[in-house]
């Protein structure tokens, strides 16, 4: 109940100021490759800088540990630093190629883009078909 | 004074403060700082986790709630997280969607607006999906994991960042031949 309720919520805050800032997670390298514009790119490093921060403090206000790197998240093996790396380089190139990332996605939809509704018609029906046959026949060797 | 002005003064600090917050609203830094630290609050106190650094995400938490809803309808067992699993689903996407309507709603910026190709954005949808599956998150929650101190996440923020450019390159290229 009080996690739905605090999913709700900040995906609220997330789409009213993502939809008055116009902000995207992979607009931002996108427009300094393109014609050199820094907006998006300072919100995308603020939210990298904020969540070190936050994360931290939060490590010292329930003293579990201080390290830099988090526990348990070391990819196991060559195998599957590939599989990162070519998943991210295939998920960077095909958001790209739609035009924006899949959180600004649900932006435009609330916004009234007819395109976006495509976008996440096609996200959803393969959340479904891929946490049905794709994800337990490729197993848990990603990590 | 002209006619225009004549507004009584409780309208005037109405407007003054409008703009400070429109501001404020429209700025991309402003976003990251807020939805930074509301992701890691959401995640760490509010009961988003395990995973780790699961306080946003709209690909893990689009499936989470597809998955439930698939689990609680047909009766299947499909994944969810545990923090998906708790009751009641995650309703993430679904208040990203409400809060960006309510936004354009209030100024005026919502248009119900064709710009073609939808086919090819529905592949894309799909295909964007998988990869973020497959990897461990959206855009956006990589770059919260590569905040928390997940090697896996820096990881797959490089890769991210390779993609894009490349991406953008290409799509430069097709436009000048």
């Amino acid at each position: 109940m009080i996690v739905s309720l605090a999913s709700l919520g900040l995906g609220l805050v997330v789409g009213y100021l993502g939809q008055r800032s116009r902000m995207c997670s992979i607009g931002g390298l996108r427009d300094f490759v393109l014609v050199r514009d820094t907006a998006l790119l300072k919100g995308a490093g603020a939210l990298l800088v904020s969540a070190w921060v936050a994360f931290s403090l939060a490590r010292f206000v329930s003293g579990s540990g201080h390290g830099l790197i988090a526990a348990g998240t070391t990819p196991s093996g060559l195998r599957a630093v590939a599989a990162i790396a070519v998943g991210a380089i295939l998920l960077g190139f095909f958001a790209t190629l739609s035009g924006a990332c899949p959180l600004r996605q649900h932006v435009l939809a609330g916004q009234g883009r007819i395109g976006a509704w495509w976008f996440l018609a096609g996200f959803y029906v393969a959340a479904v078909v891929y946490t049905s046959w794709i994800q337990p026949s490729i197993g848990g060797w990603v990590l | 004074m002209t006619a225009g002005t004549a507004a009584s003064p409780r309208e005037a600090v109405r407007a003054v403060s409008r703009g400070r917050l429109g501001r404020l609203t429209g700025s991309a830094v402003v976003y990251g700082v807020v939805v930074g630290v509301l992701a890691v609050v959401v995640g760490e106190w509010l009961g988003v986790n395990p995973p780790a650094a699961y306080g946003l995400c709209s690909a893990c938490h689009g499936r989470d709630l597809t998955s439930w809803l698939v689990n609680h309808l047909e009766g299947r067992h499909l994944f969810i997280t545990a923090a998906g699993a708790k009751g009641w689903p995650l309703l993430t996407v679904v208040g990203v969607v409400v809060g960006s309507y309510v936004a354009s709603k209030r100024n005026g910026e919502h248009a119900t607006l064709n710009l073609g190709g939808n086919v090819r954005q529905f592949v894309y949808g799909a295909l964007v999906m998988s990869a973020a599956l497959f990897v461990g998150g959206c855009p956006t929650r990589i770059i919260i994991r590569s905040g928390y101190g997940d090697l896996a996440g820096v990881l797959a923020l490089g890769g991210v960042a390779t993609g894009i450019v490349a991406a953008t390159l290409t799509l430069r290229w097709a436009a000048r031949r």
